[in-house]
């Protein structure tokens, strides 16, 4: 059964299993590969989308659940990736290794655009599902501080 | 060390490489590969072939070929910066590439020459070996230079990619000067730049690789796509080290995509067109193992095996200064703990994944490896493979840690690549990667010390036991394993009598070097202790190590920096208390400052003040990221992770179970005091990690009145 995905402002139908989750219909079907597997449970943030600009883990949602709204993935962020927080990222040299990073900066771009000068407890509420290994939560949180004009 | 420079065997390394698969890699066909193809063939052609690890193109693209693997610590910037800076180059026309393991690429750091990233090498001990390497590039380039312009070559410079005469204002650019240098041999040395010169080494160049990773750009090896590739999920045993038994291939062809099941070792692999669908495919296979003897082992088998190992009269001595036994006698006051930490897993967030290709009797490997030679040994030794025919590309990688030292099933991709007949990406899910252990092994220690009547300390005997990581890394067969001794054996400080000696009680958890590796939970170990002992001295923690250290002015420095900065004795908000640690390993010296209070029964860090003496700096900015990283991976691991054993397994592989510290726990206040002391370059990526963890138990056993003995904090708080 074909099912229809809006990603980044581009429609496609596509072959798939309705049931296979977002993540690997971005992966797979449609080679948009910054998007993470990090846990496949909802726990780690790798995975993260902007569905209609919320935050939500890719790996648990079925892509017939997302007919009709927008896709934003990391590669349609911003058409020359210098989105204020892509901006913001690299003037703070924020990633490590930079696997968890995509779900990072998108997680935050849902951040401010529902809190555009989030305090330090709205960035915990925003930010905390998504896992760092390499242990950047700092320069995350001067990143977005910074993109949001209310860095020290 | 000696790294083969003679430019003839090096144009023979480079010759395999490019001569044996003049076959031209295929781009992967994503959309987001375009902008940064992760895999190129190296330069051909042999135009500007400079050294091992420098080849400049007509246009003046400089590629680096850089021995380490780039896991976000950022030592491919900082080979970039150190050859930028020597040759006169301009950083950002030089690109970086993992070579296929060769003589240049392999450092002997005591265990044999081999391609490999740890035991925070990478800057430290490829910095000379690059820097000269760019010297006789750049007097070969000027010699060039001086040629065509009938000018002597003292009167040259190199600078800013091009050669430059000052007095004539003539100018020749990098790219027109490399295919004339590369014809002719390279000069045997070349004298360094002196440090006035140097623009980039000590102050530091953004990081090459952070553009990438901000727009999903960097391709990881799990995202690499070959031509026809097929995915097999690897359905391996979840008890330990357990053979299959059997497997019944219809229950999971019965799920669609899934094309085939092939037995490998330990397991099943699931083959399908997606890695969805060989991860659905691998949940519905029907499979059953052998039974271990380890099949009812729990937690609790484990620490109990430790503590027998404690109490055993006798340990294998890895040091023994003075008469300890003697000293506790005479002690007019014996201190005496039990300390213990679990397993652990390094959990790096991209889980692990290989990706080969055969044609005919060449085999491709891409792999996310820290440990290039060791992981062909092993295809080698386990396939037959000649080793000639084998091209290993090193892939960018989501985490390391230590965890990508460990070659996880590379054979069984291959037997997978022969039986489909494609190009194969084997993996396995975080279940896996968390579930197959091959972490950090749990250990316990007793230390016990010696006081005479003014406080002052006449003996230490610390006794460790646990799993040996080496008998299960490399096949160790001593009593002594190194690993679990580490930083005790060789610490600074004098405490009379000493004695250190190990038990080995080996758990049926794989084990491996997890970044830092013994100095993590020795580190722990004696740092905690030796609270305990200032406490029952009725000494102030820092005065005691200033104490113990008063023979060692460069110690000092670093405790006395810390402590310094920290405020240390200075009065604090009401509810909080800080802790204090200091241990030295990679040859860096690191002192930490943690500033605690209790929130909710969890402890809060809410400042940390790092003082590290690594000799002297590359990249400043680098360090404090590494740093950072360093303490809030420590952190993680003192609050709460922890590998609960039952049944033979892993019962918490998830991240809902293996509890890795999230950024609402995170201090956000890391100070970093990098000491330059002018000795030795020490290592980065693992020193900050060792002295957190004791200096935040030390501060929330001051806060709640009692000795945190027991890693992580939340089980030793209950
Ligand atoms: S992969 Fe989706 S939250 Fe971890
Ligand atoms: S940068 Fe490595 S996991 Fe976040």
């Amino acid at each position: 059964m074909p099912v229809n995905l809006t990603v980044n402002g581009r429609r496609h139908t596509l072959d798939i299993d309705p049931e296979m989750p977002l993540l690997w219909a971005l992966r797979e079907a449609l080679d948009l590969t910054g998007t993470k597997y990090g846990c496949g449970i909802a726990q780690c943030g790798a995975c993260t989308v902007l569905v209609d600009g919320t935050a939500i883990r890719s790996c648990v949602t079925p892509v017939s659940a997302l007919d009709g709204q927008e896709v934003t993935t990391i590669e349609g962020l911003h058409p020359e990736n210098r989105h204020v927080l892509q901006q913001a990222w690299i003037e703070e040299q924020v990633p490590q290794c930079g696997y968890c990073q995509s779900g990072q900066i998108l997680a935050a771009a849902a951040l401010l655009t529902a809190i555009p000068k989030p305090t330090d407890a709205d960035i915990d509420s925003a930010m905390v599902g998504n896992l760092c290994r390499c242990g950047t939560y700092p320069r995350i949180r001067a990143a977005i501080k910074r993109a949001a004009g209310t860095g020290a | 060390m000696t790294i083969a420079l003679e430019r003839r065997s090096l144009l023979r390394a480079a010759g395999a490489l490019v001569l044996g698969f003049a076959v031209p890699l295929p781009a992967p066909r994503h959309a987001a590969a375009q902008a940064n193809p992760p895999v190129r063939p190296p330069m051909t052609g042999g135009a500007g072939t400079l050294t091992a690890y420098l080849a400049i193109a007509p246009d003046g693209a400089i590629t680096l070929y850089s021995p380490t693997t780039e896991m976000g610590q950022g030592t491919w910037t900082g080979h970039v910066a150190i050859v930028a800076d020597e040759l006169g180059a301009d950083p950002g026309r030089i690109a970086v590439e993992n070579p296929h393991p060769a003589a240049p690429y392999r450092r002997d750091v005591g265990a044999g020459p081999a391609m490999g990233s740890g035991g925070s090498w990478g800057v430290r001990y490829w910095y000379q070996p690059l820097r000269e390497a760019a010297a006789r590039a750049r007097v070969a380039l000027v010699g060039v230079a001086a040629e065509r312009l009938g000018v002597p070559a003292a009167e040259l410079r190199a600078e800013d990619h091009h050669v430059v005469h000052a007095a004539s204002g003539r100018r020749l650019a990098f790219g027109d000067l490399a295919a004339a240098a590369a014809q002719r041999p390279l000069p045997e040395s070349a004298a360094l730049r002196p440090a006035a010169e140097l623009k980039l080494i000590g102050r530091g160049l953004p990081r090459i690789d952070i553009p990438a990773k901000t727009h999903g750009g960097t391709i990881y090896s799990i995202d690499l796509k070959l031509p026809g590739m097929v995915y097999a999920y690897a359905r391996v045993s979840p008890v330990f080290r357990a053979e299959l038994d059997r497997f019944d291939a219809a229950s999971a062809k019965a799920v669609p995509g899934v094309l085939d099941v092939v037995a490998i070792p330990g397991g099943a692999a699931v083959v399908a067109t997606s890695m969805w669908a060989a991860m659905r495919g691998g949940r519905a296979l029907d499979i059953a193992w052998k039974p271990t003897p380890h099949d009812t082992t729990t937690s609790a088998d484990i620490t109990a095996a430790m503590k027998d190992g404690l109490a055993q009269p006798q340990g294998a001595v890895s040091r023994n200064d003075g008469d300890v036994d003697a000293a506790l006698r005479a002690a007019s006051r014996v201190v005496e703990a039990d300390y213990e930490v679990p397993f652990l897993s390094h959990t790096p967030l991209e889980p692990w994944n290989i990706n080969v290709r055969i044609d005919g009797d060449r085999l491709e490997i891409w792999a996310p490896t820290q440990n290039q030679d060791r992981l062909l040994n092993r295809v080698v030794r386990e396939t037959g493979w000649d080793r000639e025919k084998i091209r290993l590309h090193t892939m960018l990688q989501g985490g390391g840690f230590g965890r990508r030292l460990y070659e996880d099933i590379p054979s069984a991709a291959v037997i997978v690549a022969r039986a489909v007949g494609r190009p194969v990406k084997m993996f396995w899910t975080r279940e896996d990667e968390i579930g197959q252990g091959w972490g950090r092994p749990a250990q316990m220690a007793r230390l016990r010390a010696a006081l005479d009547a003014q406080g002052k300390v006449t003996g230490l005997w610390v006794r460790t036991a646990g799993t040996s990581m080496n008998r299960d890394f490399n096949n160790f067969q001593g009593d002594l394993d190194a690993s679990s001794v580490q930083t005790l054996n060789d610490t600074r400080y004098r405490t009379g009598a000493y004695r250190v000696d190990y038990v080995r009680r080996q758990a049926p958890v794989p084990s491996m070097p997890w970044r830092s590796v013994g100095a993590t939970q020795n580190g722990f170990f004696m740092e905690s202790f030796l609270d305990e002992v200032a406490q029952a001295a009725g000494k102030d923690p820092v005065a005691l190590r200033r104490e113990l250290l008063a023979h060692d002015p460069r110690a000092l420095r670093v405790v006395n920096t810390a402590a310094e900065k920290a405020g240390w004795g200075t009065p604090l908000p009401a509810g909080r208390a800080r802790g204090f640690a200091f241990v030295e390993s990679y040859g860096s010296l690191c002192a930490q400052v943690a500033e605690v209070s209790m929130e909710n029964g969890r402890p809060r860090v809410h400042r940390v003040v790092v003082a590290l003496d690594c000799g002297s700096q590359v990249l400043p900015d680098g360090v404090r990221s590494q740093v950072e990283g360093g303490v809030i991976q420590g952190i993680s691991t003192a609050m709460g992770e922890k590998l609960e054993i039952a049944e033979g397994r892993v019962q918490n592989a998830n991240f809902d179970g293996y509890h890795v510290l999230r950024t609402d726990e995170a201090p956000t206040l890391i100070e970093t005091h990098v000491i330059e002391s002018g000795e030795r370059m020490g290592g980065v990526g693992e020193p900050p990690v060792p002295p957190i963890t004791p200096a935040l138990a030390n501060a929330v056993s001051a806060l709640v009145g009692r000795r945190i003995r027991k890693l992580p904090i939340a089980d030793a708080l209950g």
